[in-house]
């Protein structure tokens, strides 16, 4: 086989098994084999991600062995400190594409040509526990659009796709399935000032053109008719179950959470209020799930640390339900800031304050539970008189309560 | 050392006696008897004084878990258990007939308790039985302006049932220090 039929060979580095895997099926259905995953000694190409746990590390001493390797990095930040064609997270099928066409071209110019990969001092200071890429001043407040160059171009081409469902699992956002939390930007709301316009854009995103935003209008159309309703996209058909607040899905659901970081545009999403005469059983490769943890989670994977638009973060939450902790994720500090809403009403701001704990774990609980609706901000005339209340004061067994909680958790 | 105590409430069969035995540091000291009444419908024993375990604390400190009997009948004791309690867990079995009316019946017997101190309620058996769910629930306590934490639970998992004595805490005190290692 000669250099023009034989299939570009790919080296992934710094990937769990299942981004591994998907990379492999996109190039084996979407790529008809053109390229292939391979060792990294024999690789013409590689493709790294390098929001993992040391990957600059790990980028450094590739770079060391394979110099003139042409590389691909895919990472959530804009940092281009290397030379290297970039994709952001999470990944659009157009993106890879053309980063791979990109990496060929770099891998055909002769060696003399290319350009020598930059120093990189040794003495470079490595994130130690670094779980996604966050650097907060490089995250756009819009969810993907960033890698959207050419809008009219990745319409057509998401439209094109549409009918091949399969395609889109592999544009997926490469984020590992069960870290639900370990891949919320951690820093986004470090230092965090609610008067800065910037800093607010930063930390809000809009769930409208999301699946979560799809699947949130779908939910509580079905609700508020008591109707069932099909939710149709580019993933295969979901019903919403009004009567038992289920949802019909595909067994293998799980890649919906992978795409929860992609925009879909209006015509290609379809929400339609079913007859309840019709026949909503789940079908041989079909499963029942439970809506409300579904769409928890969901939430979570698409904010991935921020909150939805328009949220005000002086303004009292109040708790208008308890979610089914026993059930659901259990975001940080979860009980304490929903036991803390469902008896004072209190602000985003205020309530890390209060309970002295991390404002980002603050914005988790919020955009979960507010997609659910089971917390809402206090109205103006109650927010004046909710806004003078103290503090919750201490218990008088705080010490024994505390022991308590300690001795649950140790066993 | 001083003692404090939790009460588990609820129905016949909504697993209080389950649910202090998977918590407690020993088996409980249970006056289950063989059901002689209609409760043997339901179960093949009931708890006809009550249910009683302990968790020992650092420090030397125990907390005491009571179990009331199920049945009404034994509702004369409710009083006694529930003086110098922290708070409350009721449980309700969400395959009984009307599981609403059990929940009001218990809300209101235990009004006082409640005012003083704080509930957390667990749904037991919605694997058998799924309507109504959690939901409805919430739907029922927020016509009565209540907001309480309700979960579903399975009281043979300790998990559940240290998740609902954990919310019972935080509702108790929402600036107790969550270790969240």
């Amino acid at each position: 086989m000669d250099n023009h039929t034989r299939p570009v060979k790919i080296a992934a580095l710094g990937m769990e098994q299942r981004t591994y895997s998907t990379l492999q099926l996109f190039f084996h259905e979407h790529c008809k084999d053109s390229y292939v995953l391979v060792e990294e000694n024999s690789a013409d190409i590689s493709i790294i991600d390098m929001d993992g746990f040391q990957a600059h590390r790990m980028l450094e001493e590739h770079k060391k062995h394979y110099p003139n390797q042409p590389s691909i990095l895919i990472s959530l930040s804009h940092d281009k400190t290397y030379d290297a064609v970039y994709i952001r997270k999470p990944i659009m099928l157009a993106a890879l594409s053309s980063a791979l066409l990109k990496a060929k071209e770099r891998l055909q110019q002769p060696a003399a040509a290319k350009t020598p990969a930059p120093e990189v001092p040794t003495t470079k200071i490595v994130p130690q526990l670094q779980i996604v890429a966050s650097n907060p001043e490089t995250v756009t407040p819009v969810l993907l659009n960033n890698v959207v160059h050419n809008p009219h171009k990745i319409a057509r081409q998401e439209k094109s796709t549409s009918k091949h469902f399969n395609q889109y699992r592999y544009s997926a956002n490469f984020l590992t399935e069960d870290a639900d939390l370990e891949h919320i930007n951690t820093k986004l709301a470090e230092n965090f000032n609610p008067d800065n316009p910037i800093q607010i854009a930063k930390l809000q995103y809009q769930p409208e053109q999301t699946l979560q935003g799809y699947f949130q209008k779908a939910y509580f159309t079905a609700l508020q008719k008591q109707q069932n309703v099909l939710l149709k996209g580019v993933w295969r058909p979901i019903t919403i179950l009004h009567a038992s607040k289920q949802l019909r899905v595909e067994k293998n659901f799980r890649h919906l959470y992978a795409l929860s970081g992609m925009l879909f545009d209006k015509s290609d999403v379809s929400i339609t209020v079913l007859d309840n005469n019709v026949d909503c059983e789940p079908g041989l490769h079909e499963t029942v799930l439970p809506a409300e943890p579904f769409l928890w989670k969901l939430a979570m994977r698409t904010s991935r640390g921020r909150v939805p638009a328009n949220t005000n973060f002086t303004t009292p939450i109040k708790l208008i339900r308890w979610p089914n902790f026993t059930r659901t994720i259990i975001t940080p500090h979860a009980l304490r800031i929903a036991a803390l809403w469902a008896r004072q009403p209190t602000s985003l701001m205020d309530t890390a304050s209060y309970l002295a704990v991390p404002l980002q774990h603050v914005f988790m609980f919020y955009t979960a539970a507010v997609s659910l609706n089971f917390v809402a901000p206090v109205m103006t005339e109650e927010n004046h008189s909710t806004a003078t209340l103290p503090p919750v004061k201490h218990h008088r067994y705080r010490k024994i309560f505390q022991n308590l909680l300690e001795r649950l958790r140790s066993n | 050392m001083t003692n404090y105590k939790i009460i588990f409430t609820g129905p016949v069969g909504a697993g209080k006696t389950t649910a202090i035995s998977s918590i407690c540091d020993r088996p409980p000291l249970s006056t289950d008897k063989i059901a002689s009444d209609m409760t043997r419908d339901v179960k093949k024993t009931t708890t006809v004084a009550c249910d009683y375990g302990t968790v020992r604390l650092n420090g030397g400190d125990c907390l005491h878990l009571y179990g009331t009997p199920g049945q009404e009948r034994f509702d004369f004791m409710w009083d006694i258990l529930v003086s110098g309690g922290i708070g409350l867990v009721l449980l309700l079995d969400n395959t009984r007939p009307n599981p609403f009316q059990d929940m009001d019946f218990f809300l209101d017997q235990f009004q006082d308790f409640i005012n003083q101190t704080q509930i957390a309620i667990g749904v037991t058996q919605i694997d058998r039985k799924s309507a109504p769910c959690i939901d409805d629930y919430h739907n029922h306590l927020s016509k009565q302006g209540l907001t309480i934490p309700i979960f579903d639970v399975d009281a043979r998992k300790r998990q559940d049932v240290s998740l609902l004595i954990k919310a019972l805490l935080f509702s108790l005190d929402p600036g107790l220090i969550e270790n969240n290692d």
